[in-house]
């Protein structure tokens, strides 16, 4: 996309120095030797290992052909953990839109103790996603969660909540651990502020606007690109949080908040036969996630040529 | 105060925010004039931060404080939480006792070393492939260079679980079971397009005209990229590598396949290893909250130290997740 748009003496140079491709061989094998073995040998591994009946010793595999992925496309499971990982991604999409929004602009006005504030809402997403689910979960414990005790030492004690048992309660804290994790996004917006134009933010001072009405009308709109961002990397990043209901939930009750991260992992673990029909449910999330980021690569790519 | 926000932001968006033409008025009405010392400060401010002009009233600012402190209140409750936990029953006595009694089969600080050592491990691979790659792909010219570098970008979105069963396969035939080599291998493959991504972003923005001086010098490739990419490149390196470290240490889904020694438990994986050690009486579930605790250390020194690192590599990178 570049090369055509480069002006002419460049176009000239790049004619004369085409011999470079032996030397980007070069400097390209440490990535081919890495790509090799773990992606295209892998694809090539799932691909093969996904139509047989094989253990995680990989002996005696029985070939199935296409039964493993008849069997995934109609596990009610695997369509509801497929469900609820789109629905907590755009549960965290939204959050990140607004309160994280909110919250980068908010520290980009120049408050006090920024940094302490950046500590306090960066930090969840800078540690170890088991740690951070496992507190949840501690938190949350019926009888001996602080929550519930902070809940009845204030006499609240009616809002007392089985909080991980009961099924709606458990989707909703796992909704809301990944609305913690919205750090990321905060990093996003708060690169995209520092290189926004004043012009138009002195305009709509001039003419008297507020504060919020300026974060609502003039800055969230310029943001397009960063939204765009942010929205594809949480829809990505949430087949990458494994950890997130593994270490709250367990994806239960019953199999109420399981998502692809922990149906793969329940299937991996659980040391029967069951490595071709993991393998088949990760050549789909595979699919899913090229298919992604083409998307990304073809939505982002107009804006980057803008800048 | 004012100078937090290009501390926090990206080396080029720095430079960025620099170079944009001096053309709001605060900025320039700097420079005239004997100004009175406070009306200078608020001034000087406003032109280092324009995001700080738009709160124009108290009632403004008060509603955005009250907010900030409502949130960062929310955001902090479970980490509170966790220490008033980890108090209960035999107070500080929980902390001392997780260094001198071991829970389950590896001592605390063991589980950071051996998140250390797969830091290591993957930062060194990662940086190595992502360093050249990126000079091939920004300093070279070949043909199909633009279509091979959105070939790498395809596995940018890769999630780990998705390649379990291959990684298993190819650590069972390398026979690098419970090697720190063999976690860090992978944790590299999922994060050099990202790698690759930030260095050729970074390798872009170094002028030519210094390759070029070099090039009529003689220079070949080989010395072009050790003596003047490489150094040039430094920063973007040391952003790369934070962020390998700190993702190892998040990491848990390739320890917990890979290692099954308990000596080579890393603090991601500790948590769980800690909860089937620890029972479910009140004293235990107090010295696994205190553990919680100090497994969050590594991860709040990070974000002390390494925000800047951390926040930049990120944003060169753009994408990343």
């Amino acid at each position: 996309m570049t090369i055509r748009e480069q002006p002419r003496p460049v176009l000239k140079r790049r004619t004369s120095r085409r011999s470079d491709w032996k030397v980007a061989l070069v400097f390209l094998l440490p990535l081919f030797v890495m790509y090799g073995i773990y992606y295209l040998y892998s694809i090539g591994f799932l691909a093969s290992t996904s139509t047989t009946k094989v253990s995680v010793t990989f002996f005696n595999s029985i070939d199935v052909g296409w039964r493993n992925y008849v069997q995934l496309l109609t596990d009610p499971v695997f369509i509801r953990s497929m469900v609820n990982n789109v629905l907590f991604a755009c549960i965290s999409i939204v959050a990140a839109l607004t309160v994280a929004f909110f919250i980068a602009t908010a520290l980009a006005t120049g408050v006090r103790a920024k940094r302490l504030f950046y500590l306090i809402f960066l930090l969840p997403a800078l540690m170890p996603l088991s740690l951070v689910a496992t507190i949840f979960g501690s938190m949350l414990t019926e009888r001996t969660g602080v929550l519930n005790e902070t809940l009845r030492a204030i006499g609240l004690g009616a809002l007392a909540q089985p909080w991980l048992t009961q099924p709606g309660l458990a989707f909703a804290v796992v909704a809301v651990i990944f609305c913690y994790l919205i750090g990321l996004p905060i990093m996003y917006y708060t690169a995209d502020l520092s290189a926004l134009p004043t012009e138009s933010l002195e305009a709509a001072l001039l003419d008297g606007a507020g504060t919020f009405r300026i974060m609502r009308s003039i800055i969230y709109p310029m943001m397009r690109g960063t939204h765009i961002t942010i929205v594809l990397s949480l829809l990505l990043g949430s087949f990458r949080s494994l950890e997130v209901v593994l270490f709250s939930t367990r994806g239960g009750p019953g199999q109420s908040t399981e998502i692809v991260g922990t149906y793969i992992y329940g299937f991996a673990t659980s040391g029967g036969p069951t490595i071709g029909f993991v393998s088949a449910v990760s050549i789909i999330v595979l699919v899913i996630a090229l298919v992604l980021s083409i998307a990304q690569m073809v939505i982002t790519r107009p804006r980057k040529d803008m800048r | 105060m004012s100078d937090t926000l290009p501390t926090v932001v990206g080396l080029e968006l720095e430079r960025e925010f620099a170079e944009r033409p001096n053309d709001d008025k605060p900025r320039q009405s700097r420079n005239d004039g004997p100004p009175r010392r406070p009306k200078r400060r608020r001034r000087r401010s406003r032109a280092d931060n324009p995001m700080r002009g738009i709160v124009t009233g108290k009632a403004d600012r008060f509603t955005i404080y009250a907010l900030l402190i409502l949130m960062a209140v929310l955001f902090a409750f479970p980490l509170y939480s966790a220490i008033v936990k980890s108090l209960e029953v035999n107070g500080i006595q929980n902390y001392v006792s997780l260094f001198t009694d071991p829970v389950g089969d590896v001592p605390i600080w063991q589980t950071y070393l051996n998140s250390l050592a797969v830091g290591a491990v993957h930062a060194a691979i990662v940086v190595t492939v992502s360093v050249t790659a990126g000079y091939a792909f920004s300093k070279l010219q070949f043909r199909g260079r633009e279509l091979s570098f959105s070939a790498v970008l395809l596995f940018l979105a890769v999630p780990g679980i998705a390649i379990l069963v291959p990684v298993y396969r190819i650590t069972q035939e390398l026979g690098l079971f419970n090697t720190y080599l063999g976690v860090g291998m992978p944790e590299a493959a999922i994060t050099i397009p990202f790698g690759v991504l930030l260095m050729r972003n970074y390798g872009r923005n170094i002028g030519d005209s210094l390759i070029e001086a070099a090039n009529l010098d003689g220079a070949g490739h080989f010395r072009i990229f050790w003596n003047i990419f490489v150094p040039l490149s430094r920063p973007a390196i040391i952003n790369l590598m934070v962020l390998c470290f700190i993702w190892s240490l998040q990491d848990f889904l390739w320890p917990s396949f890979l290692f099954t020694d308990p000596s080579l438990t890393t603090a991601a994986q500790a948590v769980s290893t800690f909860s089937s050690a620890l029972g479910r009486g009140a004293g235990d579930l107090a010295r696994f909250n205190a553990s919680l605790v100090v497994l969050a250390v590594p991860a709040v020194l990070f974000v002390v130290f390494g925000l800047r690192f951390i926040v930049n590599g990120l944003t060169t990178g753009s994408t990343k997740d």
